[in-house]
């Protein structure tokens, strides 16, 4: 028989912890399940995806409901939104290893697998944001004047695209969390209905902050606007850390733990204070002083949320390998009774 | 525990073949092991020593399709090994664990390409041409069975030796076990076969026995059963299986209408802040 290199097996994740003190309730330590093997990559995929969608929602809002005055904003977010789901497809293929695999993925349709909807609804999302992003490069003038490219793009009906976009926005930038719910990892099972939420806000959170930032440095836009969208942002941010500490609590402590110790927890550490409480105070503040505020100060609180947004998705994906490695929290959220 | 665990039924569909795995008849030889290697051209793992009693591979992988468990039953009092033997048994537990072809199968439903397939035998399969190695299947698994091999970026588990089946022989590790501890047949027959045991096993004596598989434990939650089963004498932690797993894609639905609440909550949001900016 030839040896073949199979790569870090199951035993080997064994914690130091479990293995004598454990070997009575569970297999020496051993992992009872497999934990996925979702790297970096697929936290950035879950970041972009999120901040092109809910850029997409915004887009869309705004050209629907906003009128003129939102027109800076409409076409900032309808650019961000397309760059933004540009390197998905790639980074999809990058996890996957090969191009050719990612049409193996159009088969079939199956509505109880998140990650055979979720290649749909990236597909979907796509053409809607690439249909937006070229209708305003059309009225930008970007097509030049008048070419043919130009004249297609102008005729597309700007209302309808826009509406057209919504719903693939709002799921390409929710349906990871679904995704992540819908397996055997204790850490992400247990909080499958909270997961899809929370990237949501995530998203809007990352969104408004990248255009509030755009607009003041490359405007015009109106003030008014401006503290229009830190307005939703807020929102997002404080539904963002309701969520994140009620994801903590209903865990359980058992399968929580990830998130408390180690590096881990340090990252968790860094995401409520600097991530999520510093932007909310400063956003407080603006509202306080009407916005006299050091730029500087408003810049580094979007840095920070931007920032945010990736480290939820680095924990939430890293905490759940942590906890698939740990037997103890897989039996906890495999006895009834301790399940949502 | 094992108490209030009592022997059921399965949601097996009709013509459902599997396995029954009694592991109080095991004696850990490894037959079934390098049976599976061998028929189905399974390369060896890394050659090293798990320190975990005589178990040289560790879990189910991509390159191995049974693994047998021992479990060395330390003596809960003093720590030391126990002076008094079970009834029937050494202090040993062994198990040879497998897929368990689930009549409601987590990886099959989360296979975002159709590669895994219920077979005509009810059997639960991975077609290794449409396979693109997402690696969803494999946290998607209860058990965690599957798993992707790093020389492929497939995922590979127990197939039911399909070929076998085909041409009407029974599963390699089947017929090479030499204590019968590895049943084949079809499911009904087989869940029969084992309430018997499970009987025998409680007159004789070991009245922890019962079956891993049935409805009332490890098919719970959506699962229905598990086509290929086990009888056991201690509670499924001890063997690394869990207690009452769950079929993941129940979840699928609330999670999708919870997000959608939400969207329809952040749209709301949005709407509210950028309507009519004049
Ligand atoms: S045990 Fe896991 S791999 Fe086997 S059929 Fe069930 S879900 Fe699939
Ligand atoms: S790794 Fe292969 S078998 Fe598993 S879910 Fe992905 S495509 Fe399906």
């Amino acid at each position: 028989m030839m040896t073949v290199d199979t790569g870090v097996r199951r035993w080997e994740h064994r914690r130091a912890r479990s293995v004598g003190e454990a070997a009575a309730t569970s297999y020496y330590g051993v992992p009872p399940i497999h934990k996925a093997h979702w790297r970096w990559s697929v936290a950035l995929y879950f970041f972009l995806g999120g901040l092109a969608g809910a850029s997409g929602v915004i887009a869309s809002f705004a050209r629907l409901f906003g009128g003129r005055e939102a027109r800076p904003l409409v076409r900032l977010a309808r650019y961000l939104s397309f760059i933004a789901i540009l390197p998905a497809p790639f980074l999809l293929i990058y996890d996957l290893g090969r191009p050719e695999r990612f049409h193996h993925m159009l088969r079939v349709v199956k509505f109880r697998s998140p990650m055979s909807l979720g290649v749909w609804g990236l597909i979907a999302a796509s053409a809607t944001a690439t249909l937006n992003a070229f209708r305003q490069a059309a009225d930008d003038g970007m097509l030049g004047q008048r070419t043919p490219l130009a004249a297609l793009g102008r005729r597309l009906p700007d209302r309808a695209i826009a509406a057209l976009s919504v719903g693939p926005s709002f799921f390409l930038s929710g349906y990871t969390g679904v995704l992540l719910g819908a397996t055997a990892v204790p850490l992400w099972a247990k909080n499958a209905l909270l997961l899809g939420p929370l990237f949501l806000c995530s998203a809007l959170s990352n969104a408004c902050a990248a255009l509030s930032v755009l607009l003041r440095r490359l405007g015009p836009a109106s003030l008014p606007l401006i503290h229009r969208l830190e307005r939703l942002e807020r929102v997002a941010l404080v539904s963002e850390l309701i969520l994140l500490v009620a994801l903590e609590q209903q865990s359980g402590p058992v399968i929580a733990r990830p998130l408390r110790t180690g590096r881990l927890g340090r990252v968790r550490n860094a995401l409520l204070s600097a991530g999520l409480a510093l932007p909310i105070s400063v956003h407080l503040l603006v509202g306080q002083r009407r916005g006299r505020l050091p730029e500087a100060l408003r810049h580094i609180a979007t840095l920070f949320v931007l920032a945010s947004g990736f480290a939820l998705r680095i924990l939430i994906l890293f905490a759940g390998h942590a906890s698939a490695d740990d037997p103890e929290a897989t039996f906890v959220f495999n006895r009834r009774g301790s399940r949502p | 525990m094992a108490a209030d665990l009592r022997v059921g039924t399965t949601g097996a569909r009709p013509g459902a073949m599997g396995f029954l795995t009694d592991t109080t008849l095991c004696i850990g030889c490894k037959a079934c092991e390098v049976a599976c290697k061998q028929w189905n051209q399974l390369p060896m793992d890394n050659f090293g020593f798990t320190g975990m009693s005589y178990d040289n591979t560790g879990d189910l992988g991509a390159t191995t399709w049974r693994h047998v468990a021992f479990i060395e039953r330390i003596d809960d009092h003093t720590g030391r090994r126990p002076v008094k033997l079970q009834p029937f048994q050494s202090n040993w537990l062994m198990l040879s664990d497998v897929c368990k072809h689930c009549v409601y199968a987590g990886c099959m439903e989360a296979c975002p390409t159709g590669a895994i397939i219920r077979t005509e035998f009810d059997t639960v399969v991975i077609q290794q041409d449409i396979c693109n190695g997402c690696g969803y299947c494999v946290p998607a698994c209860p058990f965690g069975v599957p798993e992707l091999s790093l020389t492929d970026r497939k995922a590979h588990k127990c197939t039911l030796c399909y070929d076998r089946l085909k041409d009407g022989l029974e599963p390699a590790c089947a017929k090479a076990c030499p204590t019968d501890a590895i049943q084949f047949g079809p499911v009904p027959q087989l869940m029969e076969r084992a309430r018997k045991r499970v009987e025998e096993l409680h007159q004789q004596g070991v009245t922890s026995a019962y079956i891993y598989g049935d409805r009332a434990v490890g098919g719970t939650g959506g699962i229905e059963g598990l086509n290929a089963f086990f009888i056991l004498t201690a509670p499924p932690e001890v063997y690394n299986l869990p207690a009452q797993p769950e079929l993941p894609q129940r979840r699928v639905l609330p999670a999708f209408l919870s997000t959608a609440a939400a969207a329809l909550a952040l749209g709301l949001a949005a709407w509210r802040a950028l309507r009519g900016v004049k």
